[in-house]
């Protein structure tokens, strides 16, 4: 008995030391968080840092951040002949609409930000918005895609890439069109998830308006193997798959089709095959893959903040180890859309709650020019808030690099079709 | 026909995939009483060993399998008699504590992944990735068949390692009853290092194969463990050769459920059979340990 | 019943005034980031004390308790969008009902199981509830359903802080103070003696059940009002069912405050760590290292630090069923 009472009051101690190294440890942040002097613009982030989405909310971050160091490596956004420079506030919402919910609420309440930059994926985006009408903060979103964002019409928020409904399915439009000899049936498998559903529905709604016939529609879960698919879908020997899904799911599709010794004349994806890890991860398996996007380093637009896409491009490389897709370009082009509006404004950091509801005016005029394209927000619609104007390019992975294949004025290269036999 | 000959394949394929990380899962219940939360994390620990062997050194994806084991093997048998002393605690709910500990194991995998490695998805290549057999109308993708032959080797190595070795009777006899086998002279603090070091070791091993098979990141660990939880109860906990008969069992349900139905009622089917099993036979379907 | 030791009461009650005080002005002593921690960290302590009723008291590990959180969030917003269009409050008692009668279907049978039996079917069930979810259309599928938002950070508050407040309430009075607290414990510590004493131990065992179910339904459902938005993975997924666990076994299994400890300490560590370390995903290293840490040197919770004699009971308990080696 005496030797456990011994064992139990070291316990005691031990556990003593813990909660005492904890506390230590978590009081130390208190020391890091001193504000910085000068006036700045706050700017917020709120994206998937961890989670299942933590790829795609780690390139939405990235977008957001080439903006702020660009426009910092000039002095700052000009108002009023002064310059100010830019801090960047961030939280993760850990793949999870409420803790997104959490973290605007810091982001605004605690660090006091301007604007806030919107999450990766739709559900936070949609939990998020209310707080951002709470407190008339406008919010910037350069990546949210799901068409439910803009249903209910929100006053604060705004989107500058297009709702994957309005891209999926024009897309296989310019497949059946640039394809010879043209495409006619499709079996579209959608991934059971937020995104990837609405595009997989988008592409079969498409198949309907481009005139093909859609053999199979087949909706999987995220956790589930995809041989029992493909071999059905093998079975119906369509024209084309499409996919809509994210990065991990997409890579298992063209492994589980190899591995079946299956080969459609064309696969088509969404989202996902123009991230450089996507060409990494496949390897020559990752050829003839298309994919749709709404921005290739390859367009002709051009700003004075990036100056051309190409050079947005390059600097984007230079910075993340590879070329940028259309997410971190949306999300880059947010922080050109918050420059335009804060210039047209002309107040200075910090804003009043007038100044930003003022600024959510200024953001609604949006009419500009960037690298990304033209950027102008819908007034009215299912769409509200929403930039509809960039058009959907068809793209092939060719010999590992992102060709633009269709439609014919944007094309860099011809389309390979039918796809060869897996060797 | 040709569809259903394609699909029972692809069932029993899926079920060799899910044994591979499943049945040294059970030889850990059966010795430590623990059900390992980090069961996924040792498998995305193995596909990420894959991924650098072939990335960073350009060799098959294989030769990371038995380095996979060395590694792993080594670093669970460091982890493993702290688990054994918390399982063993005089605490309220000691299976409880340990299963938190393997919880926050799994946590600060997961964490440290993804802070050191990113959050690139990342696919292991190897000589037999892609590569498939036609027989008569069916495809055989090969690198699941040398999953399944891996699943097949590893029971039947464990089953010659506990029935034919005196170590493998001491791991029996402490699967059975720990305090007697602690009495026949049975070191039970280290056979549970040794056994938790070649559980961890084993599921290294396949996860280089899910690796080769899917493909990794950080955040697809918890799959597995799902995946191995279930078959694991529908096996009958600790129960070896119940392993591989749930997750053939489960894969054929996912592959004609899938085929059959619709794909979206593929995993409603699997959790909904696991759940009536364990109402019918509440032990599992073999009703037996070891 | 053990002799309650009277005499050290006070300290206690004083302690639990200044604390109710505190919560009730918090509205009025921080900003609305902290309300809103706040707001969280009461519906997890609330939620820890749910799943401690079957969990603690009656010694059921239910790993599927998410599914009863998130039907009660289900519920609430299917009612409140069209056709129905119901008023909050009017939602919240249908959720229980819906609930309730989930909880009878499911616990009647699973609660035959034992140990880890029990727990991973109870998980299946969620697993079920996620995949249906996902499936269907009426729930609004994997896409999830808004509310209409009401932006009002201190009814939330206080709907969070009185539903917490009356959970604890109902498991002092029917845990601590109540015959049927002594047969839970009773089952629990020894399941076929306590049937041999003429304890119905199937319909103690389902009561407990039903109401630690219910409880969970009711933040389930001002959750959905609070963050406005809901969908399969958010109320029904593992990482919440997770997050209770943990917060439990860090508070003190079977214990009337623990889960309250547990439940709040876990939230706001996590929540300033994410703060702290937010932007790169180091912070889920510390939190696993926590996590760690706890069962390693607080064996018995943070609850167990402060109540040695009730910590030694637990363990003379434990002993016996270490003595089982799990072979039961």
């Amino acid at each position: 008995m005496a030797s456990f009472n011994r064992s139990f009051s070291r316990r005691r101690f031990l556990g003593g030391s813990a909660l005492a190294v904890t506390a230590g440890a978590l009081g130390m942040p208190f020391v890091r968080t001193a504000r910085a002097q000068a006036a700045t613009f706050k700017a917020g982030v709120i994206t998937s840092l961890s989670g299942e989405n933590i790829l795609g909310g780690n390139l939405t971050k990235q977008g957001y951040d080439l903006w702020a160091e660009a426009i910092n490596a000039k002095g700052g956004v000009e108002v009023a002949g002064e310059k100010f420079k830019v801090d960047m506030f961030y939280g993760d919402d850990q793949s999870n609409p409420a803790t997104g919910a959490d973290a605007a609420e810091r982001l605004i309440v605690q660090n006091e930000v301007d604007v806030l930059f919107g999450p990766y994926t739709s559900g936070s985006t949609i939990a998020v918005q209310p707080i951002c009408q709470k407190y008339q903060v406008p919010m910037i979103s350069g990546s949210a895609e799901s068409p439910n964002v803009w249903k209910a019409k929100p006053e604060f928020n705004f989107g500058i890439i297009p709702s994957v409904d309005t891209t999926s399915g024009l897309s296989l439009g310019v497949l059946a069109k640039t394809s010879n000899p043209g495409a006619k049936t499709v079996a579209v498998i959608s991934v059971n998830e937020p995104f990837s559903k609405e595009t997989g529905e988008g592409f079969r709604d498409g198949v309907k308006a481009a005139g093909l016939e859609l053999v199979a529609y087949e909706l999987v879960p995220p956790e589930g193997d995809l041989t029992p698919v493909i071999s059905k879908i093998a079975a119906l020997k369509p024209d084309v798959v499409a996919v809509g899904g994210h990065e991990e799911i997409l890579i298992n599709v063209v492994k589980t089709s190899k591995s079946l010794n299956y080969r459609p004349k064309a696969l088509i994806m969404h989202y996902g095959i123009t991230n450089p890890a996507f060409a990494q991860a496949l390897g020559a398996d990752a050829d003839g893959v298309t994919g749709v996007v709404v921005w290739l380093p390859t367009v002709t637009y051009k700003d004075d903040v990036f100056g051309t896409a190409k050079e947005f491009s390059e600097m984007a490389t230079k910075k993340l180890g590879g070329e940028p897709d259309y997410t971190a370009a949306g999300c880059a082009a947010s922080g050109l859309v918050l420059g335009d509006a804060l210039k047209r404004l002309g107040k200075k950091p910090a804003l009043t709650p007038e100044d930003r509801v003022a600024l959510k005016d200024a953001i609604a005029e949006t009419d500009i020019q960037t690298f990304y394209g033209p950027i102008k927000f819908e007034k009215d619609g299912p769409h509200y808030h929403d930039n509809v104007q960039p058009v959907p390019v068809l793209v092939q992975i060719q010999g590992g690099k992102v060709v633009a294949v269709g439609p014919k004025e944007a094309a860099a290269a011809d389309y390979i079709y039918p796809l060869p036999a897996w060797k | 026909m040709d569809l259903f000959l394609q699909t029972l394949l692809n069932g029993l394929l899926i079920g060799g995939v899910i044994a591979t990380f499943t049945i040294a899962f059970q030889l850990t219940f059966g010795v430590l009483h623990v059900i390992d939360f980090a069961v996924g994390g040792w498998v995305v620990l193995g596909g990420y060993l894959g991924y650098y062997v072939t990335a960073l050194l350009g060799l098959d994806g294989f030769v990371a399998i038995p380095l996979a084991f060395v590694l792993f093997g080594a670093l669970g048998y460091l982890i493993g008699p702290v688990l054994y002393n918390v399982r063993n605690s005089r605490t309220a709910r000691p299976e409880l504590m340990a299963l938190a500990l393997t919880f926050g194991l799994f946590t600060l995998l997961r964490g440290g992944m993804l802070t050191a490695w990113g959050f690139n998805t990342r696919n292991v290549t190897s000589m037999l990735s892609g590569e498939s057999l036609a027989v008569g109308p069916v495809i055989v993708p090969l690198i699941r068949v040398a999953a399944a032959v891996f699943a097949v080797a590893i029971a039947g190595g464990l089953f010659l390692f506990l029935y034919r070795t005196r170590y493998g009777l001491a791991i029996r006899a402490t699967a059975e009853n720990r305090h007697n086998a602690a009495l026949m002279g049975v070191n039970i603090r280290r056979l549970s290092a040794n056994v938790y070091g070649l559980y961890a070791g084993i599921t290294a091993m396949a996860g280089v194969l899910m690796g080769a098979i899917y493909s990794v990141n950080p955040e697809v660990g918890l799959r597995y463990t799902l995946f191995a939880f279930f078959v694991a109860v529908l096996a009958g906990l600790g129960s070896v050769g119940g392993a591989v008969v749930a997750a053939l069992m489960l894969g054929v349900i996912e592959a004609f459920v899938s085929t059959y139905v619709g794909s979206s009622y593929s995993l409603l089917a699997i959790f909904a059979t696991l759940f009536v099993v364990l109402l019918a036979s509440p032990k599992g379907i073999l009703r037996r340990g070891l | 019943m053990a002799a309650q030791p009277m005499k050290s009461r006070w300290p206690g009650l004083l302690l639990l005034a200044v604390i109710l005080v505190v919560l009730a002005l918090m509205p009025l002593l921080v900003n609305n980031y902290w309300l809103r921690v706040a707001t969280g960290a009461l519906m997890w302590a609330g939620l820890a004390c749910s799943w401690n009723m079957l969990g603690g008291y009656a010694g059921y590990i239910n790993f599927g308790h998410s599914a009863f959180f998130g039907l009660g969030a289900y519920v609430t917003a299917f009612l409140m969008n069209d056709p129905f269009g119901l008023p909050f409050l009017a939602t919240i008692p249908a959720g229980m009902m819906v609930t309730a009668v989930f909880a009878v279907i499911i616990g009647a049978p699973t609660l035959r199981l034992r140990g880890a039996y029990f727990a991973i079917a109870t998980w299946a069930f969620a697993e079920v509830l996620i995949q249906f979810a996902s499936a269907m259309d009426f729930t609004g599928g994997i896409g999830g359903i808004g509310l209409p938002p009401y932006l009002n950070e201190r009814f939330f508050y206080y709907a969070m802080f009185g539903t917490a407040a009356l959970t604890y309430l109902v498991a002092w009075a029917l845990f601590e103070r109540s015959r049927f607290g002594l047969k839970v414990k009773a089952l629990r510590d020894h399941e076929p003696a306590a049937e041999a004493m003429g304890i119905n131990t199937a319909l103690v065992k389902l009561q407990t059940f039903v109401l630690s179910a219910v409880t969970a339904s009711v933040f389930g459902a001002i959750f959905a009002y609070w963050v406005t938005f809901i969908n399969p993975k958010s109320v029904f997924g593992g990482d919440i069912t997770d997050q209770m666990v943990v917060m439990v076994l860090l508070g003190g299994l079977g214990t009337l405050w623990g889960p309250a400890i547990g439940g709040v300490t876990l939230f706001v560590v996590n929540r300033l760590i994410w703060m702290h370390w937010g932007d790169t995903a180091f912070y889920i290293a510390i939190l696993g290292a926590a996590i760690v840490l706890v069962v390693l040197f607080l064996p018995n919770g943070i609850a167990g630090l402060f109540v040695r004699r009730k910590a030694n009971a637990l363990e003379k308990v434990a002993e016996k069923l270490i003595g089982g080696g799990g072979e039961r």
